[in-house]
């Protein structure tokens, strides 16, 4: 029994020394995110790290598995920790708020990415694309394609969670697209995503069986392109721009799988996100902020983004991140 | 004492847990210091009250020889009710598309926006949703005989569904500040959170070992049919036992909704390995007939140890979920350990 208590606390001093990293005297950073399931986080996450990897700062990862609470309660931990700074993808504006207020009351400063506080009372440096105007831009485009069709048009809109103030910016810029030319269209079908694959699915699935005259799509986010396309290609609707099957696409985001599409004339715009002037500028932001000795540093830094079309492709189609990253491979 | 029989004692002890999380508390001081700073300990605590709860709800149900898989949606379900009645202020475009919009929830807010009694009355509202879920799954359980498992199960995808659908599946913001003070606020050291659970664990105690409804508990989880032969009203019982599971759910609820600011539809959705990882580690039997308030304290304290040092260790999510994983399975080994270790002794 001897043996096996000693077995016991010896294990535990195993994980312990194992899971340990030496002291060190360099500048630490939490970068916590609310996880990793699109195309865009992914980047970001690859882009955050291995910059502040290269800048020499000590860097302590927190995924948070979409649990709002969870993504919490390892800030806090961090803070605990004596981090420096602080850089989160939260989960939704709400929990962004809090988090905020949590940073704000131990005096550590923090940066949110590319996901807004619901609201800005709070102390943070804020980096978030001008989805309103980006979406607007790429609907713009839709619409003059759409324009040139003698024909009326049933739009389709894959909405994202709207507890995202960007999935609500997005839904805007579209609208105020769409009401531009309200003699063009139909009522608009409503897809709620939720920013989940499977939810979009079933769901878009469902809407071109009660509207299978819809002709005119736009993802509030382009990693839900695969889902519309399990829908469209089976009949015969994923199909180029000149075929007269083509629906009229776009998205926004600006990912790899958006650029080959755009490449094959199956989309025809997309707005864009500066995913690599994000994150090196809230980067910059943050670490100016620490060695100022900000404790809560505000700033509200907006990315204007472009959009990206079928007839600027060839002139911009490298400034968008996914064709960046795409070009590497 | 002999010395030689104190590793023995040790692993007998009820206490063992406790011992088990102090010296794992030391040996990681050794290595990092930051873990017994004055911030990390009120992270621990703050992080304990809230999950005690629940695990207090779960020993009930385990006692009596069931399991409450649908504490995490009642959290859920109490969460956005609780939003929907205290809210004073919602957001038309998202909530528009709620089936409660125009009936109880307006841009102004929900039912008793702006009410005096807005928190006392929600708060007992919002702990009775609790009651009167855990009566239907008692209910289900003890007279219609269904498997505990089946049931809980069934109400867990119901309500989890159900608090999706109230909200459209938008978090309910703007709650009284009095409400978010429970999770938050307190006086001094003292938080309001570690005062409701405190509460709530001494009712649990005197209930479990000071009243009669404590031992036919007990009887039930050991033998229900030798309970019944006994004159133990065993229905009566198991339905106490999964109300009771509902009102700490509630309050577990109450707790995480107010330090997240708002009414959840999602909340709690990654919460049931913690509770039952909980539970198991502090002792409590799967079987029925075991359990303790202070078990259910010793678990919860080394769980979320084990978090917090996991947290500290820069691990990725999904290690972390080896490991606590783990954790449970030793734990459960361990009991079957100790039940031999004891019997052994009983038959010497």
């Amino acid at each position: 029994m001897k043996n096996f208590l000693l077995l016991i606390l010896g294990l535990m001093s195993f994980v312990v020394l194992c899971c340990n990293r030496s002291v060190d005297e360099r500048l630490t950073i939490c970068f916590a995110f609310q996880d990793l399931e699109t195309e865009f986080w992914v980047a970001a996450h690859k882009a955050i790290t291995e910059t502040l990897s290269d800048r020499g700062v000590r860097l302590i990862e927190r995924n948070a598995s979409e649990d709002a609470n969870r993504q919490l309660e390892q800030i806090k931990d961090a803070i605990a920790q004596g981090v420096d700074g602080i850089i989160v993808i939260p989960q939704d504006g709400q929990s962004a708020n809090t988090i905020i207020g949590e940073a704000n009351a131990a005096g550590v400063p923090i940066a949110i990415f590319n996901r807004p506080p619901a609201d800005s009372s709070r102390h943070a440096i804020v980096i978030v694309a001008d989805n309103e105007i980006i979406a607007e831009q790429a609907v713009d485009y839709m619409v003059t394609q759409a324009a040139r069709k003698n024909q009326k048009f049933t739009p389709c809109l894959v909405v994202g969670d709207l507890g995202d103030p960007n999935a609500v910016e997005r839904k805007n810029g579209f609208y105020n697209a769409i009401n531009k030319r309200p003699d063009l269209f139909n009522e608009v079908v409503q897809v709620p995503s939720k920013w989940n694959a499977a939810t979009t699915l079933a769901n878009f699935e469902a809407a071109l069986q009660a509207h299978p005259e819809i002709n005119f799509v736009f993802t509030s986010s382009d990693f839900l392109y695969p889902q519309i396309r399990a829908v469209l290609e089976p009949l015969g609707k994923w199909v180029a721009r000149g075929n007269e099957n083509h629906v009229i696409l776009g998205g926004l985001d600006g990912d790899q799988y958006a650029c080959s599409m755009m490449r094959q004339g199956i989309v025809d715009a997309t707005g864009v996100q500066d995913l690599f002037f994000e994150a090196n500028t809230l980067m910059d932001e943050l670490l100016k902020a620490i060695q100022n000795g900000e404790k809560r540093p505000k700033k509200w830094i907006t990315d204007s983004g472009f959009a990206l079309t079928q007839d600027n492709l060839a002139e911009r189609g490298q400034d968008m991140w996914g064709c960046t990253l795409l070009g590497e491979k | 004492m002999e010395l030689r029989h104190l590793p023995k004692k040790v692993i007998l002890s009820q206490h063992f847990v406790l011992y088990l999380s102090l010296t794992y508390f030391f040996i990681l001081w050794l290595f990092m210091p930051y873990i017994a700073n004055l911030r990390n300990l009120s992270n621990i605590a703050s992080n304990m009250w809230p999950l005690f709860a629940l695990v207090i709800g779960q020993m009930f149900v385990l006692i009596v020889g069931g399991i409450d898989l649908s504490q995490t949606s009642i959290m859920a379900v109490v969460s956005v009710l609780g939003g929907v009645l205290m809210s004073s202020q919602l957001d038309p475009a998202l909530f528009a598309k709620s089936p409660l919009w125009g009936l109880c929830l307006s841009a102004n807010g929900g039912v008793l926006s702006g009410a005096k009694i807005a928190v006392p009355l929600g708060l007992m509202i919002m702990l009775f949703c609790g009651l009167l879920i855990g009566f239907f799954n008692g209910l289900c359980v003890a007279k219609l005989k269904m498997p505990p498992f089946m049931v809980t199960l069934i109400s867990m995808m119901f309500y989890s569904g159900l608090a999706i659908f109230l909200t459209a599946s938008e978090n309910i913001t703007h709650l009284p500040a009095t409400f978010i003070a429970l999770g938050k606020g307190g006086f001094a050291f003292v938080t309001y959170a570690f005062l409701i659970v405190l509460i709530l664990a001494l009712v649990a105690h005197t209930i479990l070992h000071r009243t009669v409804l404590g031992h036919w508990f007990y009887a039930v989880g050991m033998n229900i049919k030798t309970s019944i032969i006994s004159g133990v009203p065993a229905n009566r019982v198991l339905i106490l036992a999964y109300m009771f599971s509902g009102f700490c759910a509630a309050t577990g609820s109450i707790l995480y909704s107010a330090r997240l600011e708002g009414g959840r539809p999602t909340l709690g959705q990654d919460v049931l390995l913690d509770i039952i990882g909980a539970a198991v580690i502090g002792g409590m039997s799967l079987f029925g007939g075991k359990g303790k308030v202070i078990w259910a304290f010793y678990g919860v304290l080394f769980f979320t140890l084990l978090a917090n040092s996991l947290n500290m260790m820069n691990l990725s999510f999904f290690t972390i979920n080896i490991v606590k994983g783990s954790v449970i399975l030793i734990a459960a080994f361990l009991d079957v350990v100790r039940t031999r270790i004891a019997a052994k002794e009983r038959g010497a």
